[in-house]
């Protein structure tokens, strides 16, 4: 049976799909709604205030863990999108794809605590091999390059976060024809000149929105982190900390709904974005397809 | 487009006045990524097996040859725990598959071409709020005075509230399928692209009903989709230790939760061998995965 011969039909299917984001969205929606509580959760009256954001604006721990989170977040995506942009021309160019894929796409596989664990051990067994080399040579120039700290995070991360990158780049690279690159190569264009004249502007799209999810991902990222990181303390290893130890405050809710309210925003701007940038590339071709009619 | 061009006709004495040196380090550049995973992520991976039989220590561990660690996992409840934990992953991969791929066929079969995208963002949006909170977030949902309990007893549908919701093995589940059904939409919406859109009308013609059409066409021609999305969510319902460690009660422990159980005991060799246990069997499923469904089938969609 088609759509259309019963539309109601489509019409529930549409209904179940909107149902179940909003069930995935309930407790983000719930813990916002508990937020603005000035009786917190459980009071029998619901007054509004901002009061428990002015709190976590002033909190000196927080607002430090929030400027390390940035500052991961930041370098994560820096160092990461054009890694997996890298990986990205590589696998298309690779005559045997099944390394490169493993690589890239099995951390996706690896659970958060296993990979954290792993590299932990790792970096920390590393470390004492190279003393060891150092105290060997004569130089202690080797030592500390692996204690914990933002390099260890920033390593955990960029493996996190590159098998997103990869894909997202992957697929905006699918709609891009090579045999630009070829063309403009041919007119005497640098292989760099090719690639950000000609094929950036095209996938352009694709990296600006992995750089977005590596912000996001980053920003929310927790288990990695806190195995790795060392002395700081990053945003949700404080909130964890906080509602590990005291419960859910309300400062713990607020801190929530804040972070939260950032990531739907930037992802509805991404949404918004896209949307409006397709209309506007829609209504271009329109008037070069049709110039009498669009004037 | 004149700048280009322009640049394109400059850029040939510069092409080739450049020595080749750019080029080969060009080359290397592509190569990066790639070397960066093999000495940060396969490396770790792989020397899991090689730390979990070292002697462990009184803070750390030293080289050496010693079962004691995989001992302390097979011979101790941890077994039992870790089959359990697979036992409640499973449930929550098929009620994920059950509420999740139907929805990845209606977006494929009968939502505009155009709009299919656009639809899929809507399940990156959960995904994009940070686990953390959403796990938290389900307490107050699930919790005796939550939103759940409130709302089915404001609706008179039950008189006692259901306590078996939270810091059980069902909220353990519900964790799951609440943090892991985005992954099946995703990998049934790349899986659904080997199914064309005709193949629903070619089995109408033929009048195939909607059992027959989903069990001997879509199945196997998006098997290898479907299969990577379910082996991710028993492997992270596995590994995840947030999720027992917020929603479960008594003896809801998973892999993850013992390894960072023993990070906190010091104990790293246990905690090495729950990793290499967790990565056998991860490439047990993969290499049974693929030798059913050719896993390279997946991204033939992005080539």
């Amino acid at each position: 049976m088609n759509d259309y011969t019963n539309p109601w039909l489509h019409r529930l299917k549409w209904a179940y799909m909107l149902l179940i984001v909003v069930t995935l969205m309930s407790p983000v929606f719930y813990v916002m709604y508990i937020s603005f509580n000035a009786n917190g959760f459980g009071a029998n009256e619901y007054d509004f205030t901002w009061e428990w954001y002015g709190l976590i604006f002033s909190d000196k721990l927080l607002m430090g863990a929030l400027g390390w989170t940035m500052t991961l977040a930041v370098t994560t995506t820096v160092i990461g999108v054009p890694m997996a942009l890298l990986a990205a021309k590589f696998y298309k160019r690779a005559q045997n794809k099944v390394l490169p894929v493993f690589l890239l796409l099995a951390p996706l596989f690896v659970a958060p605590d296993i990979l954290g664990s792993a590299l932990l051990v790792f970096f920390k067994n590393t470390n004492i091999v190279f003393v060891t080399l150092g105290d060997a040579l004569g130089t202690g120039i080797f030592d500390g390059w692996f204690d914990l700290g933002f390099m260890t995070a920033l390593i955990g991360l960029i493996i996190y976060t590159i098998p997103y990158s990869f894909v997202v780049i992957l697929i905006t690279m699918g709609r891009y024809n090579p045999e630009q690159t070829e063309a403009a190569r041919s007119c005497g264009a640098t292989a760099w000149q090719a690639f950000w004249d000609i094929e950036f502007p095209q996938i352009r799209a694709g990296v600006f929105s992995a750089a977005s999810f590596t912000l996001i991902l980053c920003f929310n990222e927790y288990t990695r982190t806190s195995l790795l990181k060392g002395g700081f303390d990053t945003f949700t290893t404080v909130l964890i900390s906080q509602m590990l130890n005291t419960g859910m405050s309300e400062q713990s809710y607020a801190m929530s709904a804040f972070v939260s309210f950032v990531a739907i925003a930037i992802i509805g701007g991404i949404i918004i974005t896209t949307m409006l940038r397709a209309e506007m590339l829609a209504r271009q071709h329109r008037e070069v397809a049709e110039p009498a009619a669009a004037n | 487009m004149d700048s280009t061009t322009s640049k394109a006709a400059g850029g040939s004495s510069v092409g080739s006045l450049r020595p080749s040196l750019s080029e080969t380090m060009g080359k290397w550049a592509f190569r990066l990524p790639i070397i960066f995973m093999v000495v940060f992520f396969a490396l770790p991976m792989a020397l899991t097996v090689v730390f979990s039989v070292f002697e462990r220590t009184m803070f750390w561990m030293e080289p050496g040859f010693s079962l004691l660690a995989y001992e302390n996992f097979f011979f101790s409840a941890r077994l039992n725990n870790f089959l359990s934990s697979m036992y409640y992953s499973l449930i929550a991969v098929a009620i994920c598959f059950v509420l999740g791929f139907p929805i990845a066929v209606f977006l494929r079969k009968s939502v505009p071409q155009v709009a299919q995208h656009r639809v899929v963002l809507l399940f990156i949006l959960p995904f994009m709020v940070s686990e953390v909170i959403r796990v938290f977030a389900l307490r107050p949902v699930l919790q005796r005075n939550g939103l759940v309990n409130e709302t089915l007893m404001d609706l008179g549908l039950i008189s006692e509230p259901i306590t078996a919701l939270l810091y059980s093995h069902t909220g353990v589940i519900i964790g799951e399928v609440m943090s892991f059904l985005p992954f099946i939409v995703f990998s049934g919406f790349l899986a659904m692209e080997a199914v064309p859109k005709y193949i629903f009308e070619v089995c109408d013609d033929l009048g195939a009903g909607t059992v027959r059409r989903f069990i001997d066409v879509i199945l196997p021609l998006a098997a290898p989709g479907i299969f990577a999305g379910c082996v991710f969510i028993f492997v992270n319902g596995l590994g995840v230790a947030l999720l027992p460690n917020i929603l479960g009660g008594a003896g809801a422990v998973n892999a993850g939760l013992i390894a960072t159980q023993a990070i906190a005991a010091l104990d790293f060799p246990l905690a090495m061998a729950v990793s290499a246990i967790m990565m056998a069997t991860l490439m047990g499923l993969l290499y049974i995965g693929h030798r059913l469904f050719d896993l390279t089938k997946i991204l033939s969609p992005i080539n």
